[in-house]
């Protein structure tokens, strides 16, 4: 369904993707790790089309749609999902009306039925209630004032709401409490399915605990340089990423 | 073709005198039309080189031939945002769409000349048709809002003065719903004097929402004569030209004012708002807080004076003016102008002029809103605080849609580069 062919990409007109390969089959879950600044965030919003990276290279196709050709929401409303590594505040804008706008555009995109209000508020509810959050947080403005793991799992609630075809998570287990991150991980769980693919970048292997990805993927300096089972994860764990990029391992 | 700015001056003013000549007649008027016709012989009217003028031209006030305007047709249906509406077209008190709430009187006149001093306040004195001074009894509580509707309509270009006077007596209490309509080329003068005594209290709300074809220019004065408290909320939309001189008098200690205001100023609409508050003795406090939001070529001006007083002592003044722009066109100027004469004071000022952000607007859109969807969602967030503010529900139930149409995108708009 996710199928990047060599996907040179640049940021603000630096390099950063070297000619990047992944491809996601529906059903499943991959993992990308790697050093900081090895370029996976920038993977993910070169996918998610944020302005200023730039693809320069290569492919990105989601069921078919040249993401390249795509602007932002209709990327989303093809079934994207990201969860940022840094939800950004929106003061002034309630989390409720947004999650009705989002609902709105990308529910009506995909020939879903629409939900009227009552409907909607049941659903965020649940979906709040299910990744742990007082239904109070839908009131207040979008991430404004959440605490680093509220805005997290304020990322995963929403993904539960727009039933992504293919979702990506930016470090959504980084700044988690244990018992958060297990309520994450349920959340993510209860989306695998046959139909949707999921990415999770990390850099810590218990994530992977919880969640079992199908593959594990390492990025280094805008290329994946390798790639195995979940075992992979495991033998990062204690051996770091020296013995794959040749330098020495950093603290 | 436009005249240099000095003879629009000059032209406009010639037109007023002649206006106001024409509208004399033997009545409760007479004696403040005389007065207000001799300060406007004398009067010198603002060009580009007047301070406070010089970001608005006349321009657009002197185009075409200027008449009092005939009776204008009202719309189907009227506005109707409190149980007691009183209505006035064309600056003429329409009697038989008006109620009067139980405790508030009202009289065809005018007489408010001190302190209105500009010569479009003293245009409205000398040029009058008609002009009401409502007065709430002393020791009365009005309990429903009045919706005081102040329309203006002509299909050619018109002048016209509209004159509200009220009078809050000691002990007393109102909600003044203070609401412009209109459509046409068509200049609203208008001229508001309120003055509240000892315990009076007034909740104010001033509603500019007259199509993008007309022009408004006002004067709104407060006195506070006595102890007491207003609360004043201004929502303004664009149109041809708005200009407002919204002067406030502290006269006695222990009086509160606190004034909140919207711009939105989008398409080709110009919007320049001259504030003034002035603290005249000690121990009055003051807050203003304004929000602005420019779109395509549309201007808006904001100019916040506090003047304190020698021994105005304990005097607490606050003006906060934060502003958006959304679109590269846009123009927004602020400027906090501070004159204090005396050490013990708490004077805070703010003002700022951003942009749209873009991470937020990305999120937005990495959600699957659309960009013109989202910009709007931003902008409804950026003055949402005040919005959310307003005490009475009547008048947020019908903020609500003005306030999205004016946020919308504008018809017109090319799509802006990001
Ligand atoms: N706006 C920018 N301008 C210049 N360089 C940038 C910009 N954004 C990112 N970069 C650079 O691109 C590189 C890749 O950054 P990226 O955020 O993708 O790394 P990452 O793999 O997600 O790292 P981390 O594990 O720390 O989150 C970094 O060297 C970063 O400094
Ligand atoms: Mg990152």
């Amino acid at each position: 369904m996710l199928e990047i062919r060599d996907l040179h990409a640049a940021v603000n007109g630096k390099a950063i993707l070297k000619g990047l390969d992944l491809t996601v089959n529906p059903g499943e879950v991959h993992a990308i790790m790697g050093p900081n600044g090895s370029g996976k965030s920038t993977l993910a919003n070169v996918l998610a089309g944020r302005d200023n990276y730039e693809i320069t290279g290569g492919q990105a196709i989601l069921d078919g749609h040249d993401l390249a050709e795509l602007e932002p929401e209709e990327r989303a409303q093809a079934g994207l999902f990201l969860a940022f590594q840094y939800p950004v505040e929106i003061p002034g804008v309630s989390n409720m009306e947004f999650l009705k706008a989002a609902l709105e555009a990308v529910r009506k995109a995909q020939g879903k039925e629409e939900w009227d209000s009552v409907t909607l508020l049941r659903k965020a509810r649940e979906a709040c209630k299910q990744v742990n959050l007082d239904a109070q947080f839908l009131k207040r403005g979008v991430n404004e004032g959440f605490s680093g793991g509220e805005k997290k799992r304020n990322e995963i609630m929403q993904m539960l709401l727009m039933e992504p075809r293919l979702a990506l998570l930016d470090e959504t287990d980084s700044g988690l409490d244990i018992d958060a991150l297990q309520t994450v991980a349920r959340g993510v769980n209860s989306l695998r399915s046959p139909e949707r693919g999921i990415v999770l970048v990390t850099h810590y292997q218990r994530l992977l605990d919880y969640i079992v990805p199908d593959h594990v993927h390492v990025l280094s300096d805008g290329r994946i340089i390798k790639s195995g089972g979940k075992e992979l994860a495991l033998e990062l764990e204690q051996k770091g990423y020296g013995w794959l990029t040749g330098e020495e391992e950093s603290a | 073709m436009s005249l240099p700015s000095k003879q629009q001056g000059l032209e406009l003013k010639t037109l007023a005198v002649e206006n106001a000549r024409r509208s004399e007649a033997g009545d409760a008027l007479t004696p403040l039309r005389g007065d207000s016709l001799n300060a406007l012989e004398a009067a010198v009217f603002p060009d580009r080189k007047t301070e406070q003028w010089k970001y608005t031209s006349l321009h657009p006030l002197t185009d075409g031939h200027l008449r009092t305007a005939a009776d204008g047709a009202l719309p189907e249906p009227l506005p109707n945002l409190a149980a007691h509406r009183l209505v006035m077209s064309n600056g003429r008190l329409q009697e038989n769409l008006s109620q009067l709430p139980e405790g508030v009187t009202l009289h065809r006149r005018a007489g408010q000349r001190d302190e209105l001093l500009t010569p479009f306040a003293l245009y409205n004195g000398a040029a009058l048709t008609d002009a009401i001074t409502l007065e709430v009894a002393a020791n009365t509580e009005v309990s429903a809002p009045l919706h005081l509707l102040l329309h203006a309509a002509s299909d050619t270009p018109a002048h016209c003065q509209t004159r509200v006077e009220v009078l809050l007596n000691p002990g007393s209490k109102l909600t003044l719903i203070e609401h412009y309509i209109g459509q046409g080329p068509v200049l609203n003068n208008a001229v508001t004097v309120i003055e509240a005594r000892d315990n009076a209290s007034l909740t104010h709300y001033r509603l500019q929402s007259e199509r993008e074809d007309t022009l408004h220019i006002s004067t709104l004065l407060f006195r506070q004569t006595g102890v007491s408290r207003i609360d004043s909320y201004q929502l303004m939309g664009g149109n041809r030209l708005r200009r407002n001189d919204v002067r406030a008098l502290l006269e006695k200690s222990g009086a509160e004012l606190n004034m909140q205001g919207v711009f939105v100023a989008r398409g080709q609409s110009h919007i320049d708002n001259q504030l003034c508050v002035e603290h005249r003795v000690p121990h009055c406090t003051s807050n203003q807080v304004f929000k602005g939001l420019a779109g395509e070529k549309g201007k808006a001006i904001l100019n916040g004076r506090i003047h304190i007083h020698e021994g105005a002592m304990g005097t607490l003044a606050e003006l906060s003016n934060k502003n958006l722009l959304l679109s590269p066109g846009a123009e927004i100027y602020t400027k906090p102008e501070l004159e204090i004469y005396n050490d013990d004071v708490k004077c805070a000022h703010g003002a700022t002029v951003g942009q749209l952000d873009a991470a937020q607007q990305f999120y937005l859109q990495s959600r699957g809103i659309a960009l013109a969807e989202a910009k709007r969602m931003l902008s409804l967030g950026f003055v949402n605080e005040l919005i959310l503010a307003l005490p009475d529900e009547s008048v947020a139930r019908w903020v609500q849609p003005w306030l999205a149409g004016e946020l919308s995108q504008y018809p017109g708009a090319n799509e802006e580069a990001a």
